[in-house]
């Protein structure tokens, strides 16, 4: 007599994924267990008993035999995430986490009501108006062509303010023509920022990774890329080193890690590159910053002040009403603090009303909003609840022409930098997004889940993975476990990113050759054509088909 | 003759057609040299060829675009001044002459064949040049320098740049020369700058280049009639060569090396070194020590089997089985009189066995027989010498008041019983129907007792003062009177009541009882059960029994009533007991000619002279049992319970005082049950019953719960062979894992039958610790 299943018990076709298991070709190395870092596998014993005859009249002959199988733990708490650490141990290919399209556990993982949370992006908006565009101007013949190879191609954005013509102060001297007067700080930088990706979501190996990756590709590779630090704060020493210059600071709600930055500045060699100051993010508007306790370990509790528990940064800034004020008071303060020589700029998450705010903002009198970032549906995160992910947010590509056609109206556009973010390079190729986005009227892009993706993260968008919350990353990029961290191979993480990169930056001169353009095409939207007719119209683009 | 074309008459100038149509037609005629005073005609030279193969001449003034374009072998183009773009595109094999400037793109795309400028050439010359291995290289000279992107994408052949007269220039090949080269050479006198160095190298001259410059530049000077220029252009530190890098170097990886960056320019010891401090060293996905994310632990006997966790006497039987399975029989016997002397009448016997209850073995085919084994059991050893000095008094003789004595008796002490009755056993042997015991069990259980140094008092009931002097006379007291008095609510008539405690003590000392035909039993319970077997063994021919719930004594001993012809009746309630029986609530009346009640006793408590309280009768005691100062009470005084239950009592309320005395602590004891899932009953197969021999043949059927059977199955299954057996002096054994071996990945645990092995989820590791 065998242990009772009833119905409500949960087994392996209740879960998201299942495990393919061969036991003719393993070799019950235990690898594949052992390396699970959700405890989602297990050693069982399987009963083999069957009564044969082997005569030429019936003989009955009971056979019995037990072996060992790795099989699935079937519990709610200990589920396969499908992130195929197993598979790729497995020294048979004997066994492999295979989707489970009959699952039920969207319905039933709720342990005491709790709504599911996860990392990554929506897995639910996932068609893409940016594959619906094609670079459809192609010059060759019409407008003198340029050559990718040869040309020199002028790929920078700016992070800064930048004023109109007559708005510069300059006047004649001894016949020169020299600047009279203070300029807000502009920042001509690569129209791709490493994006929002914080201490304590990452593993320091991760964060420290893409810090390495940006400072080889604007030391040896002329790429001026910046990063942006994410909401939980920066190390000291970084802030002691020359490579200070390649990071953007950001404050957001929960203000963390500032007490460092604050006491690193009479030691800082370098300013800053930029401030940016999170007011709310793509993949949870609404929401502040999340991090599970899971991964506040000792280090991220002396960096940002904090104890051990789920760090929640408020969804508003606390001293913050309105947008008037926000100019006011987050902005000057830390142009203040930095004194006016370091652009801030700030971060949205896009929404109906993001027209409105730009609006506003371009008419701030003092010129210290130094960027506009908006942050779509298609971004992604480190901890949300899946509610958030997949529900909410905004789609980022018409409202970035939106906000662009805005300024355009009142001949403004360029004034304040509009940076877009959500999804960029979700479907492969980041040079391609960035590039629509420019056409579209954005100076320039960020991105934070492909970094991620590049330096070794399986998660996708199709549900695999995406455990960014529970300090549990197979791969060491999101989790402060030492045992995990040390998976990461930090030197093979920043390369693959720098190679991307370098590749991005070839792509980028193949798409801007063909248009003819040798600097960035910012709201060349006439490079463009759209295979979607409603699209097409939105985004006042031509329509093909 | 030569055939001289001048394409200018006054204003008239011969289109490009109308002058290659005159060359054509003048080759019909067979002619081969050409003087052609041109006016910017395109294409003038090629592609053309004498049907003998004769050499054709063109000298040519003034050409258009594109002079000896396509332009063949046997050709030989002389342009006296500059020409404009694409000289020689495409040549073929032909010999061009310019004797001042080329344009732009000359010598693109030239495959065979010489071109000798003598001036300076335009932007993107030489770009495409390519090798046909079938034919000789092509050369392309030109005296002084060449435009801004210069031999892009050269394939093959030999450019010459001798950088004559460039000294205006910071580059004699302009800016980005050699982009995409990837065959050919091209030498080059003078100073460069911006050559496109991740297709090519800049080398210095070897002997077979000086060999070639040395044969080719005079032949270069002569035809540009520039002979005198060959002592300054011999200089030969002064040239270089181009070559294309080779596929391997230009294709092979030539990334900024991280590591070396992060260890050598990168913030020194990495911009976590102050909190996280971190070498940088990366391990793979699988690891030992404190990397591993999962550790094994050997937790043998740390769990109770279900049948240890279920018996209220704690016998652990699985460890009994391992005795057995070892050949260690007599250590097995000792450890069953460890926790009980009753092994035959109580274990063997009346115990309604829940130890049987939840066995393992139920999930493979049935329950081990507990029962059995503790019926089959032989006399204990002789108890060991008395070595403590203290003196424990019991009152009571029961199965309490004896487990206790027996107990205290193991651990040393000097121990003395004191009963009212005349023997020991008190309701095993006076109360407990003999269809559920066997006077022969009780014996042999009862035997021991006689030979052990315990002092009996018997006989003679404990007053108060006598348990005063008790208290004073030792060290400890336990208290296990039991309950005798009967619980008789306030009928009328109850005084024609029997009581069941008299009526089985009669029964079992067969004492000849006349109860009549028909007798009703109030209260099913086991006790009713006893009384209605006492009942039928006394001559009676019909019992009822009523209750006023369903009733509750065990189902076997219900079915052995109904198999006697006893009737159940539920819910009754009694009104009276009348002469003529039972009076119900409801009116009717049960007939009988005698009425017994069984629904329970109560403690007699009026020899306690401390102070105590009471729930529902029963004397009130602390987690130890403690009543007063030395007094502690145990069994059915405290609580109505099973034999098994006193018996439990009697042996950890010896242990108690044993710590007392001692000044010890308490052994801990084993108090979870392991769990169903740790155990693995799949490597035992199910045996269909006439295979199930009894209790001395389960010594294979027993899972051994909690407790290590030793069959190196976790040694054997460990991949990574980091599981010892260890055996140890006390003859035990225990098995190890290798901290420096395991990778964490639970096959012992998986395969372990009896559930010994688990992993522990090793807490998060860091740097400088453990959070």
């Amino acid at each position: 007599m065998e242990t009772t299943v009833n119905i409500n018990d949960i087994t392996e076709n209740d879960l998201n994924w299942k495990i393919d298991y061969d036991a003719d070709r393993c070799t019950r190395c235990g690898r594949c267990i052992a390396t699970c870092t959700f405890a989602a596998l297990e050693m069982n014993v399987e009963r083999h008993a069957f009564t044969v005859s082997e005569d030429k009249t019936p003989e009955p002959k009971r056979l019995f035999s037990t072996l060992p199988v790795v099989s699935q733990v079937a519990t709610l708490k200990d589920h396969c995430v499908g992130c195929g650490m197993c598979e790729k141990v497995c020294p048979n290919t004997a066994i492999r986490p295979v989707r489970n399209h009959e699952t039920r556990e969207p319905l039933l993982n709720h342990p005491g009501g709790s709504p599911i949370k996860r990392g990554g992006r929506t897995n639910v908006s996932v068609e893409r108006t940016l594959d619906k565009i094609k670079v459809g101007r192609i010059s060759q013949m019409t407008d003198p062509s340029l050559d990718a190879q040869r040309h020199t191609f002028d790929v920078l954005s700016p992070l800064g303010r930048v004023l109109s013509p007559t708005e510069i102060p300059i006047k004649i001297e001894n016949n020169e023509l020299n600047i009279s007067g203070k300029m807000p700080p502009v920042h001509w930088i690569y129209p791709i920022i490493f994006g929002d990706m914080s201490i304590g979501a990452l593993s320091t190996r991760a964060w420290e990774a893409v810090a390495i990756a940006t400072a080889v590709l604007n030391e040896k590779y002329n790429m001026p890329i910046r990063m942006a630090s994410g909401e939980g704060g920066m190390p000291v020493k970084l802030m002691k080193s020359k490579y200070l210059k390649y990071m953007i600071l950001q404050v957001a709600s929960g203000h963390f890690g500032w007490n460092r930055i604050i006491k690193a500045m009479p030691e800082m060699i370098e300013d800053p590159a930029g401030i940016l100051i999170k007011i709310g993010q793509g993949a949870k508007p609404g929401d502040g910053g999340l991090l599970m306790a899971a991964k506040v370990a000792k280090h991220i509790q002396e960096i940002r002040g904090v104890p051990k528990s789920d760090l929640l940064s408020p969804p508003n800034h606390q001293g913050l009403y309105s947008i008037e004020e926000s100019v006011q008071k987050m902005f000057l303060s830390f142009n203040a603090a930095f004194k006016f020589k370091v652009p801030v700029a700030i971060k949205v998450a896009a929404s109906s009303s993001s027209v409105s705010v730009y609006n506003n903002l371009l008419r701030d009198p003092y010129h210290i909003v130094g960027g506009f970032f908006m942050d779509g549906i298609q971004g992604g995160t480190g901890a949300a609840m899946e509610i958030s992910l997949d529900h909410t947010g905004h789609p980022i590509v018409s409202k970035t022409r939106d906000a662009y056609l805005a300024a355009v109206k009142q001949g403004m556009q360029g004034r304040i930098p509009l940076w877009a973010g959500g999804g960029m390079g979700m479907t492969g190729s980041l040079a391609a997004d960035a590039f629509k986005m420019i056409c579209l009227g954005a100076n320039g892009v960020f991105a934070g889940k492909i970094i991620i993706q590049l330096l070794g993260c399986i998660g996708n968008d199709q549900g695999r993975c995406n455990q960014c919350n529970t300090g549990l990353c197979p791969t060491g990029i999101t989790t402060q476990d030492y045992r995990l961290v040390k998976r990461l191979d930090i030197d093979k993480a920043a390369e693959t990113l720098v190679n991307y990169m370098l590749s991005v930056d070839t792509e980028f001169r193949k798409l801007m050759a063909p248009i003819g353009n040798s600097s960035l095409p910012v709201g060349r939207s006439d490079a463009l054509v759209s295979v979607d007719k409603d699209m097409a119209d939105k985004l006042q683009i031509p329509y093909v088909c | 003759m030569v055939t001289t074309i001048n394409s200018l008459d006054k204003h008239n100038r011969l289109s490009t057609q109308a002058l290659l149509q005159l060359i054509y037609e003048a080759m019909e005629k067979g002619e081969t040299d050409f003087n052609i005073d041109a006016c910017g005609q395109h294409d003038i030279g090629g592609p053309l060829w004498h049907p003998e193969g004769k050499p054709l001449t063109f000298k040519v003034t003034n050409p258009g675009q594109r002079v000896g374009s396509m332009c063949m072998e046997n050709t030989t183009i002389i342009v006296e001044g500059s020409a404009p773009a694409d000289v020689g595109w495409l040549n073929a094999g032909g010999t061009i002459i310019v004797k001042g400037d080329g344009g732009d793109t000359t010598a693109h795309c030239a495959a065979a064949g010489n071109i000798y400028i003598g001036g300076r050439v335009g932007t993107r010359s030489g770009s495409l040049m390519k090798y046909d291995p079938k034919y000789e290289p092509p050369q392309f000279w030109t005296l002084k320098n060449a435009g801004s992107f210069c031999f892009e994408f050269m394939g093959g052949g030999i450019a010459v740049v001798c950088g004559f007269d460039s000294e205006a220039f910071e580059s004699v090949l302009g800016d980005r020369a050699c982009v995409g080269m990837v065959g050919g050479v091209v030498y080059v006198r003078g100073p460069i700058k911006g050559v496109s160095t991740k297709d090519v190298r800049i080398h210095s001259l070897e002997d077979q280049d000086l060999a070639f410059l040395k044969k080719e530049l005079p032949v270069f000077l002569k035809n540009i009639d520039r002979s005198p220029l060959l002592k300054e252009l011999s200089v030969w530190d002064e040239w270089q060569k181009i070559v294309p890098l080779s596929y391997e170097e230009s294709h092979g990886y030539k990334m900024a090396n991280l590591k070396t960056f992060r260890t050598k320019e990168w913030v020194e010891g990495g911009i976590f070194s102050d909190v996280f401090p971190d070498n940088g060293d990366h391990i793979g996905l699988v690891n030992t020590g404190d990397f591993r994310l999962r550790a094994p632990v050997w937790e043998n006997q740390k769990f109770c089997a279900p049948c240890e966790y279920d018996c209220p006497a704690s016998i652990p039987t699985q460890r009994r089985y391992n005795l057995l399975r070892e050949g260690k029989t007599e250590q097995a016997l000792e450890l069953v009189y460890l926790f009980s002397p009753f092994p035959r009448s109580v274990c063997g016997q009346v115990c309604p066995n829940p130890c049987m209850d939840k066995c393992t073995r139920i999930y493979v085919d049935e329950a081990i027989d507990i029962s059995g084994l503790g019926a089959v059991s032989t006399p204990p050893p002789p108890p060991p010498p008395i070595t403590k000095k203290e003196h424990v008094a019991v009152i009571g003789a029961g199965v309490g008041g004896l487990t206790a004595a027996w107990q205290l008796r193991h651990l040393g002490y000097h121990v003395t019983v004191f009963d009212k009755d005349t023997q020991i056993g008190g309701k095993l042997t006076n109360a407990v129907s003999r269809q559920r015991l066997t006077q022969d069990a009780i014996d042999k259980d009862l035997e021991p007792f006689k030979h052990m140094d315990i002092t009996y008092k018997l006989g003679k009931p404990v007053t108060e003062k006598l348990y005063q002097q008790i208290k004073k006379d030792f060290a400890a007291v336990v208290l296990a009177t039991g309950a005798y008095t009967p619980k008789l609510p306030p009928w009328p008539g109850k005084e024609r009541l029997i009581t069941s405690l008299d009526f089985l003590a009669k029964v079992n000392k067969g004492t000849a009882l006349s109860i009549g035909k028909t007798v009703v039993v109030i209260g099913a319970g086991n006790t009713g059960m006893d009384v209605v077997f006492g009942a039928y063994a006394s001559g009676t021919q019909h019992v009822t029994v009523i209750d006023v719930q369903k009733p509750n004594a065990f189902q076997k001993e219900i079915d052995h009533a109904q198999g006697l012809g006893a009737t159940f009746k539920w819910p009754c309630f009694t009104k009276e007991i009348t002469d003529k029986g039972v009076l119900l609530d409801s009116g009717e009346l049960l007939e009988a000619d005698t009425v017994i009640v069984a629904i329970g006793e109560v403690p007699l408590l009026d020899y306690i002279d401390d102070a105590h309280e009471t729930t529902r009768g029963y004397v009130n005691v602390d987690a130890n049992y403690r009543l007063a100062n030395n007094v502690y009470a145990i069994g059915d005084m405290t609580k109505l319970g099973l034999l098994v239950d006193a018996i439990g009592h009697g042996r950890k309320v010896a242990d108690i005082i044993d710590a007392k005395l001692q000044h010890t602590t308490l052994a801990p004891t084993i108090e979870k049950l392991i769990e169903r899932d740790r155990l693995v009953p799949q490597y035992f197969d199910s045996l269909h019953k006439d295979e199930i021999l009894g209790a001395c043949h389960d010594v294979d059927r027993c899972i051994s719960c909690g407790t290590c059977r030793d069959c190196r199955l976790c040694k054997e299954s460990c991949p990574e062979k980091a599981i010892s057996r260890i055996q140890k002096e006390d003859n035990t054994i225990e098995y190890v894992s290798d901290y420096h071996k395991c990778i964490g990945c639970s096959i012992c645990s998986g395969v372990c039958p009896c559930g010994i092995w688990t992993m522990v989820t090793a807490p998060a590791l860091f740097p400088d610790g453990k959070i």
